[in-house]
């Protein structure tokens, strides 16, 4: 069966120059003109400082930038003929830049700087968010060490997060791919990880990129991938998040790249996660987890009203897809005002489960299955800024950490829905 | 034969450095001498060389094999006389093989009589011919350059109770070129062996000539005011000489040494050299061309001298600390093998014996602008002994074919100056001569045949160099003119098969004949030029506009 | 004179007697044609019937998604529904040979005409089909994007679309049926005229500034006094 070709021709002929290499680190950009310059930097400086000997190149799989991005990365090599010489390097450092059809994914891009670390037999690679503002030369190690030297697959990050930042991932991902995946992995849907060659090419073959989960959401599918296929994983304290501006309605988006493929990913790695063991800890670099508690704009009463008003007006979507009691205790609890709402965790296991179900079933459109979800989420965060609110990041940490038991508890309840009984 | 009589041979020549004692023994005593050199004369000119350059062999108690002199204008007993020399001198140039002698300004040994008579008293009249102080400490902050067994610059003589300066070990105290007694002494001495015939000398150490305070004691103006005087008498006197400086500096401290055309003909590239190791372990030609980038132009009468290996480390005083930790690392893993700043290892063993690479070094050493040495042994892929002490490991006789002491003397093993290269694979019964003689596919024979291709055209001594930069880092090429001939070397640096596209197309139109096998290739296009390189492959190609 | 009448009576009811006599072969021979028509339409379903079964062909549609709109509209599954509308189409082909066969001058027109009548009909009911199927698909997918995207009234919203892809559903549904083609046309056209034309003016007077908030969100990337919070979910 012929492969779609992802890489063009010209972008061919520039890997052919570079060859072979040992650490590769891809860089995928949009429009990110203001950020990338200052990523790439410290990228440069974190392999001059701690890889100098080895051979390297900076991957760039652009989107379509009108802004003059992927300049930005060509202009950080480090070549004869280009007389940079305020950089101290031992060997020439490419820069290589393509542009990827179809309009910006961040999916397509790695399906790209895959590709281009397999052609290259890098045995290391990275991936770094264009707008990881607040990233330092020592992250490369931080991410590449694991790799190269003690031989992980899958590195994926630890960041020193707002207590209230990343609460999908907190309230759902984490604790969800945690019960179902048994590994417990902070930040499942990673934005700065590293990877070995080995899995590179072991995740190029999987049968993803041709569907729609290839398109929006291959990084979480990423750390499943690797999971499922008994890599060895690991994750590394990096530093402070960037923080990413988010207006309400990317958050369907974020649902749809994370939970919507979470939820895809249960069909194709059955044998996977259909056990009953307990999730384990992998190997962590540093803290695995610090949070900071400075003050932060909030706004929880709007979380509450869209919680409400979900549930009432998406009534006859949540009632093919949830099963009556919990339904009804959604509309008790939607009914109660805000000081006394509280969406309780064993309420939102349910809801997750039930909803991770109905996907399997497909008793709607996939889609709007996940679509749904969204204003039922927009309540547990509410309830998480409350109880939250004043609490010590060790007091949020166990909080968490009482989440994802209960995922854990219940999980044998998912797997008698999946199979039978709805 | 007669000698080219070409005020510019230097440019063409193709220099052979040799060891008079480790070459050929004619006498049995287990050390070579200039009798067996002549005798081996017809070997040289058969390998195609046509500039032959002796290590010291004045008189000297040895201790710093041979450059420490006590003697001046005379041969060391144990090669020979003075009349072997000038028997030697002559059998070489009727070969048409100009020579070049070790000339050791900087120093003499402290057994020379003018050091004797220096340090019996205060008030002798050649006291002011060396450096001598009350303390040790002037000229502080001067660099120490044999940092394995010395740990001053100053040494102190028990004799006159002062101290004296000396820049290299401490039984050679250096000469005090302020004195011009010192200054018109050495011109004699040059004028004594200029008057005799030899066509060229290596002025060793000379940028330490002169000291002063305050600064780092290398390369002053001082020191460059002399050798134009030098220089001056020289073209005087006895045109068509030359004068090759030994000054191991970067690039830009080099470039002083030639002066205006009015000093040194010729300097060694010595920044050049372990850039060309490094860039084939890394595998990227990025050293190589940065020194060369930052090499100045020379004016137009002078020349480089390109070599890879010689009798001393490999040295790397001239790179970065990341660069001689990578050095070290990739080349010279055992500590024995580290000396002074540098590797005492022949080319052989530091290409770890593959035959590829070492045509590679060589093609690239033949066809990069300046004239090229090749040490005597290494056509034959000689190995190193790292176990005989100092740089003594380099220079073990020369192995001339698989029988009593590898042809090389018919003293006794035990009574020869050096041990012999016994191993199976660098062995003499392994590597010799004689049995390299027999295959066309020898590197012997490899090696005769690219110095014909080197001397078949002038464009490599004479030419210009412009570096191609192709987008594969991994392939080193450049294109060098000369009159109507224009030639392109492209050389892959990789242990893999490589692509390279290149952009010649201000040579459109040209054919390229590869030089070798004189097979004609593409004409070149529009588009960029493919080209497919085995490992460690190189191409000269010619470019005809037929 | 009553001999004329007895006569005349005698006469037709033997003229009748007569024509049901010439008259009962063809209709014999109309029921043995049906009747025949049955058997093999039967036999056609059956075995289609057997081949989808056997090649799955329930669960090719229901990875095709269709399997839940037959649920929800109340039919039965993909195999049946297709077995059974081949046994139909198989049958009244035999009905319209035994009909010809009566060989009623008029009644075979309406016939025919009445089978020329049925691809529009079949086109007029896919039509409905899927414009139902279509409709709550899409007022679906509007209820839950008013939803998430906190628009006002997102069930008014949602209804709407659905109305509006029904009608336009039933109306060409109609027009392919060629029942009052142009009058439910028009009267579509008017109503959906009428629905635009009343938003755009209050869109354009009455809700100008809620127009521009509205543009103003969707179309300019700075966000700075519209953001509610400064969370960011991952």
């Amino acid at each position: 069966m012929p492969e779609e070709t992802i890489l063009t021709d010209d972008f061919l002929r520039e890997l052919i120059n570079v060859g072979e290499v040992d650490i590769l680190i891809g860089v995928p950009t949009y429009n990110d003109a203001k950020t990338v310059g200052q990523v790439v930097q410290a990228i440069r400086a974190g392999l001059l400082k701690y890889f100098p000997r080895q051979r390297a190149v900076i991957v760039n799989a652009d989107g379509g930038s009108r802004d003059g991005s992927q300049e930005l990365v060509r202009a950080a090599s480090i070549s004869d003929l280009q007389h940079a010489s305020h950089v101290y390097a031992l060997r020439t450092l490419h820069c290589v830049s393509t542009e990827y059809s179809g309009g910006p994914s961040s999916s397509v891009a790695l399906h790209t700087i895959l590709a281009a670390a397999e052609l290259l037999q890098a045995s290391s690679c990275a991936v770094v968010a264009p707008d990881s503002t607040n990233i330092e030369p020592g992250w490369i190690e931080s991410l590449l060490r694991p790799v190269t030297r003690d031989g992980f697959d899958l590195v994926t990050p630890v960041y020193r997060r707002h207590k209230f930042d990343g609460l999908l991932i907190r309230n759902l991902l984490y604790p969800m791919n945690r019960a179902l995946y048994l590994r417990r992995v902070r930040e499942p849907y990673p934005l700065d990880f590293a990877f070995s060659g080995r899995l590179a090419t072991h995740f190029l073959g999987q049968d993803l990129w041709s569907q729609e989960a290839g398109r929006i959401g291959a990084e979480i599918y990423l750390t499943i991938s690797a999971i499922a296929g008994g890599f060895r994983l690991a994750q590394s304290f990096l530093g402070p998040r960037a923080h990413v501006e988010y207006a309400a309605s990317d958050l369907v988006v974020a649902m749809r790249r994370s939970v919507g493929v979470l939820f895809w990913s249960l069909e194709q790695n059955g044998s996977v996660w259909q056990t009953q063991a307990q999730s384990q800890p992998i190997p962590t670099i540093g803290p695995d987890h610090e949070l900071s508690a400075e003050p932060l704009r909030v706004n929880p009463k709007r979380l509450h009203e869209m919680f409400v008003r979900g549930v009432a007006e998406l009534e006859p979507v949540l009632k093919s897809i949830l099963s009556q009691a919990t339904l009804a205790e959604l509309q008790r609890a939607a009914s109660l005002p805000e000081e006394d709402f509280r969406y309780s965790d064993e309420l939102w296991v349910r809801t997750a489960y039930e909803f991770a179900s109905a996907y399997h079933k497909a008793v709607i459109s996939r889609d709007h299955i996940v679509q749904a979800l969204v204003p039922l989420y927009r309540g547990k965060a509410h309830t998480f800024l409350l109880e939250n609110r004043d609490a010590s990041s060790e007091e949020v940490e166990s909080n968490v950490e009482r989440l994802c038991v209960t995922f854990e508890r219940r999980k044998p309840s998912l797997l008698e829905m999946w199979d039978g009984r709805k | 034969m007669e000698l080219p009589q070409d005020a510019l041979w230097y440019k063409d020549a193709i220099i052979y450095q040799v060891h008079v004692r480790a070459f050929y023994d004619s006498t049995g005593d287990g050390s070579g001498d200039f009798r067996g050199l002549a005798q081996k004369l017809d070997y040289l000119q058969e390998l195609g060389i046509n500039a032959l350059w002796m290590m010291p062999f004045f008189p000297s108690p040895l201790r710093d094999d041979g450059y420490d002199i006590s003697d001046y204008r005379s041969v060391h007993p144990s090669y020979g006389t003075l009349d072997d020399f000038k028997i030697f001198l002559e059998a070489a140039h009727q070969r048409a093989i100009r020579v070049i002698i070790e000339m050791v300004l900087n120093h003499t040994s402290n057994q020379h009589p003018w050091f004797q008579e220096s340090r019996s008293s205060l008030n002798n009249p050649k006291r002011d011919w060396y450096v001598w102080s009350e303390t040790d400490t002037r000229y502080r902050g001067t660099r120490i350059i044999f940092l394995d067994t010395e740990l001053s610059n100053w040494a102190w003589d028990p004799v006159s109770k002062q101290y004296y300066w000396h820049r290299f070990f401490s039984h050679q105290p250096d000469l005090n070129y302020d004195n011009p007694a010192v200054r018109e002494e050495m011109w004699n001495v040059m004028k004594f062996w200029l008057e005799m015939g030899v066509d060229a000398f290596r002025l060793d150490a000379v940028p330490y000539l002169v000291e002063r305070e305050g600064t780092n004691c290398e390369n002053l103006p001082e020191t460059h005011q002399i050798m134009k005087d030098f220089r001056a008498r020289l073209d005087r006197e006895f045109p068509g000489r030359m004068f090759l400086a030994e000054a191991n500096q970067w690039p830009a401290d080099l470039r002083p040494y030639f002066g205006d055309g009015d000093e040194f003909h010729m300097a060694f590239n010595f920044p050049l050299m372990p850039r060309m190791f490094m860039g084939l372990k890394l595998e990227d030609r990025k050293p190589i061309t940065e020194i060369l980038q930052q090499t100045p132009a020379i004016p137009e009468n002078c020349q480089w001298c390109l070599f890879l290996r010689n009798h001393d480390e490999l040295t790397l005083e001239m790179v970065t600390d990341i660069e001689r930790d990578y050095m070290y690392d990739e080349y010279a893993r055992e500590k024995s093998m580290r000396l002074n700043l540098g590797i005492r290892r022949r080319l052989a063993p530091l290409l770890d014996n593959d035959r590829r690479r070492m045509e590679l070094m060589n093609g690239i050493l033949m066809s990069l602008p300046g004239t090229p040495i090749i040490y005597y042994g290494d056509e034959i892929g000689m190995g190193d002994n790292v176990n005989l002490g100092d740089r003594n490991g380099v220079r073990t006789p020369m192995q001339w074919d698989g029988g009593w002491n590898g042809g090389f003397s018919a003293a006794d093993p035990e009574a020869l100056y050096s041990p012999l290269m016994l191993n199976p694979v660098y062995g003499y019964q392994a590597v010799n001569v004689q049995s390299q003689k027999r295959f066309e596919h020898s590197l012997l024979s490899w090696t005769k045949r690219i110095i014909k291709a080197r001397k078949s055209l002038p464009v490599f001594g004479r030419g210009t160099i412009e570096f191609l930069y192709p987008a594969n880092h991994r392939v080193l090429a450049y294109v060098r003119q000369f009159g109507k001939d224009t030639i392109l070397v492209v050389n892959n640096l990789s242990n893999s098969a490589q692509a390279v596209e290149l952009d010649l197309r201000p040579y459109k139109g040209n054919i390229l004949i590869e030089m070798f096998g004189r097979n004609p290739f593409p004409r070149i296009g529009d588009l960029p030029y493919l080209l497919t390189m085995g490992p460690y492959q190189f191409y000269w190609f010619r470019l005809r506009r037929i | 004179m009553w001999q004329t009448i007895i006569k005349e009576l005698t006469q037709a009811t033997l003229d009748m007697v007569h024509g049901i006599l010439q008259f009962l072969p063809r209709l014999a021979g109309m029921l043995i044609v049906v009747v025949f028509g049955w058997v093999i339409a039967y036999i056609l379903k059956s075995i289609l019937r057997t081949i989808l079964q056997l090649a799955r062909f329930d669960k090719l549609s229901e990875d095709a998604g269709a399997a839940q709109l037959l649920k929800r509209a109340a039919l039965p599954s993909s195999t049946e529904l297709l077995s059974r509308f081949v046994f139909w189409v198989a049958w009244i082909g035999f009905i319209l040979i035994g009909v010809s066969v009566l060989g009623i001058v008029g009644l075979q027109e309406h016939v025919a005409r009445f089978f020329g009548f049925l691809p529009r009909l079949f086109a007029a009911l896919f039509v409905f089909f899927f414009g139902l199927l279509g409709a709550s698909f899409f007022s679906r997918a509007a209820l839950l994007a008013a939803v998430n995207a906190d628009l006002p009234s997102p069930r008014l919203i949602a209804s709407t679309i659905r109305t509006i892809i029904i009608v336009f559903a039933v109306s060409m549904g109609f027009e392919e049926l060629g029942i009052g083609e142009h009058t439910t046309l028009v009267a579509f056209a008017i109503v959906f005229g009428a629905l635009m034309l009343g938003l755009a003016l209050a869109f354009g007077l009455g809700g100008r500034d809620l127009a521009r908030h509205f543009l103003e969100r969707r179309f300019v990337h700075e966000r700075r006094e519209e953001k509610e919070d400064e969370l960011s979910p991952l």
